[in-house]
């Protein structure tokens, strides 16, 4: 219960703080407490250590406080994450991949991320990063208790050229929900800027798999 | 054709032998001339000169002896074990870490299998596709030793666990004789590994759906198709926990759901075929499976939430187990009851194993913690199968002392 609450604040900060050159992992949960508020919720208090995959032999700390609202399955859960120290700065790296994007001639397209055997061409990792902002937030609003989700798989992912400074990615991301052992496709639509960061505007869940 | 060693006497034998060298007809192959008198001649005879020649030497009283008997017999076995030293070469270059489809374990497995006496590929089933469950066994002699089960790939889409089976049977195989802890092992016990339990599942994660977990057996009454075959055995089969409103963990009753526990206990072909074997054997002491991902290292329950009535002991064995795991790379597993690790899960294999009186049972959740999940890059298949056999190896140690 505790490793769940722990995923929906990771999702969360992901969303908030993450990027195409940023990879948060969760190293370990330190700690837990899980505080029972009548006609509320329970509420998770957590201190979590990070660490950024891109920067190896940082560590980072952070407490996080993760609510789960009673009863009401459609609300998403309130989350507070407070990151102790700085995170590395991905400024030069973002702007990179911001350039790259834009002064492609034709709309990025690429399916299966990760391949089947695991692999990530170099040129695909920030994509597959964005995608995990964007699963970020998908996470932290669906998560219930009974729920640990994890980003499985880029199903596919188109790029919408835009006339405004955005970069818009068109996602189908693959979720893996631990509880329930399912693999949900989830068509997700990202906007990212390398100074205002990524936001979600629009998602869908897609049925979990046809018949087989 | 034989081939006859000639041992001359004296000057005047030698020149006779010379004589029949040089009777074309003959077609006498001498591989050593007659020279002098201390050397052996060595001849090799067609076989329709056999007789005479034979003969001939008799009558002289020269003395021969047939050093080989039948040289078409020597050359057939010298081709087979050239054969058989070319398949060596390519099995120990066969890449135990990069990801292979079905046809090419099962050919790995019948190379180890040739290679090594006390290893053979023996099948104790077939999947519902008619897919054979091929299972490795492991035994240096006597009848029903005290035996340990391994299996991997009962989830179809953790491929990690497949790979890591191939190369932990060649590890075994490899070290029996040179290492002392594999080879006091199979010195007094027997070791059965499955490497893929679930055959079915695995094609179809190769053909058409990398993430298929399940079986591929038809449902009768639904356009769904497969069962979780971790669900499906008899433990608390179809229990759902009462205090998680549906849909509940533990095992869900519907055809589409990834972790549908299927009509009935043991429904499944690949599930049934391991029960009775085992049952038949009769004589198993541990039972362990190896799923990803998470990086858990659990023992019973998962139907239920108390524990079982060997928690000290098996807690106390997971720790052990772990710390070897974390000693090569650092790699963290946890350890617990399915229950409280995990989630509730009823059916499961090692609740099954550990009240049918196999007290050893434990399940592993490899490599890694959700960064690549199920698709685990390939890098990182042989430092998974390392540190993963340190944890097998320490929980086999002590069932090897326990059980004897």
């Amino acid at each position: 219960p505790a490793a769940r609450a722990a995923a929906v604040a990771l999702g969360y900060l992901r969303y908030l703080r993450g990027g195409p050159g940023r990879a948060l992992e969760l190293r370990a949960l330190r700690r837990a407490r899980r505080q029972d508020i009548d006609d509320v919720g329970h509420k998770y208090y957590l201190e979590l250590e990070l660490e950024d995959v891109l920067d190896k032999d940082r560590t980072v700390n952070c407490t996080a406080e993760v609510l789960y609202h009673l009863g009401n399955k459609s609300s998403a859960p309130d989350v507070q994450v407070t990151v102790q120290g700085e995170l590395r700065s991905t400024e030069e790296a973002d702007q990179e991949f911001y350039n790259r994007i834009r002064s492609l001639e034709k709309e990025l397209v690429a399916e299966n991320i990760p391949d089947s055997h695991g692999n990530v061409p170099p040129e695909l990792e920030p994509i597959r990063l964005l995608a995990g902002v964007a699963s970020g937030y998908l996470i932290w609003q669906n998560s219930t208790e009974n729920t640990k989700f994890h980003l499985a798989q880029v199903k596919r992912v188109k790029q919408v050229k835009r006339s405004d400074e955005d970069l818009q990615f068109d996602y189908v991301v693959l979720l893996h929900e631990m509880v329930s052992q399912e693999v949900i496709p989830w068509e997700v639509t990202v906007l990212w800027h390398p100074r205002r960061g990524g936001r979600v505007s629009r998602d869908r869940r897609q049925p979990p798999h046809g018949p087989g | 054709h034989q081939v006859l060693r000639i041992k001359t006497k004296n000057e005047e034998e030698v020149k006779q032998l010379q004589l029949l060298e040089s009777l074309e007809h003959l077609q006498l192959d001498f591989w050593i001339s007659p020279s002098a008198p201390a050397r052996p001649v060595d001849v090799r005879i067609p076989a329709v000169s056999v007789q005479s020649v034979k003969a001939f030497l008799e009558s002289q009283g020269i003395e021969y002896s047939i050093l080989i008997e039948d040289l078409q017999d020597v050359l057939d076995q010298e081709k087979q074990d050239m054969a058989e030293s070319a398949q060596r070469q390519r099995s120990s270059s066969f890449d135990f870490g990069t990801y292979h489809t079905l046809d090419d374990i099962n050919e790995e497995l019948d190379h180890i299998a040739s290679e090594y006496s006390f290893v053979e590929k023996i099948q104790i089933g077939e999947s519902y596709e008619k897919r054979p469950l091929y299972v490795l066994k492991f035994s240096t002699g006597g009848t029903k030793r005290p035996a340990i089960w391994l299996d991997a790939g009962i989830h179809s889409r953790e491929w990690v666990t497949q790979a890591s089976a191939l190369w932990i049977a060649n590890k075994i195989a490899t070290d029996y004789g040179t290492d002392d802890f594999v080879t006091s092992l199979l010195d007094k016990m027997d070791l059965f590994l499955l490497p893929v339990a679930n055959p079915d599942g695995f094609v179809y994660t190769h053909t058409s759906n990398r993430m298929w977990r399940k079986t591929r057996s038809k449902i009768p009454g639904s356009v769904c198709v497969g069962v979780d075959p971790n669900r499906n055995w008899d433990a608390g089969f179809g229990e759902v926990c009462s205090l998680f409103a549906p849909p509940g963990p533990g095992a869900s009753d519907k055809p589409c759901s990834d972790s549908y526990h299927g009509p009935s206990a043991n429904s499944e072909v690949e599930v049934k075929s391991v029960v009775d074997f085992i049952k038949n054997h009769g004589n198993f002491k541990a039972f362990l499976t190896l799923h990803s991902y998470s990086q858990l290292l659990m023992y019973p329950y998962g139907y239920k939430c108390t524990r079982p009535d060997d928690y000290a002991e098996l807690e106390s064995l997971g720790r052990a187990a772990a710390s070897s795991i974390r000693s090569l790379y650092g790699t963290t597993f946890q350890v617990g009851t399915i229950c409280k690790t995990i989630y509730q899960a009823s059916g499961g294999s090692i609740d099954w194993s550990y009240d049918n009186g196999i007290k050893y049972s434990f399940a592993f959740e490899l490599r890694d913690t959700g960064r690549y999940g199920f698709l685990l890059p390939a890098s990182q298949i042989l430092p998974a199968a390392k540190e993963t056999w340190l944890g097998l190896r320490r929980i086999m140690e002590h069932v090897r002392d326990k059980a004897n």
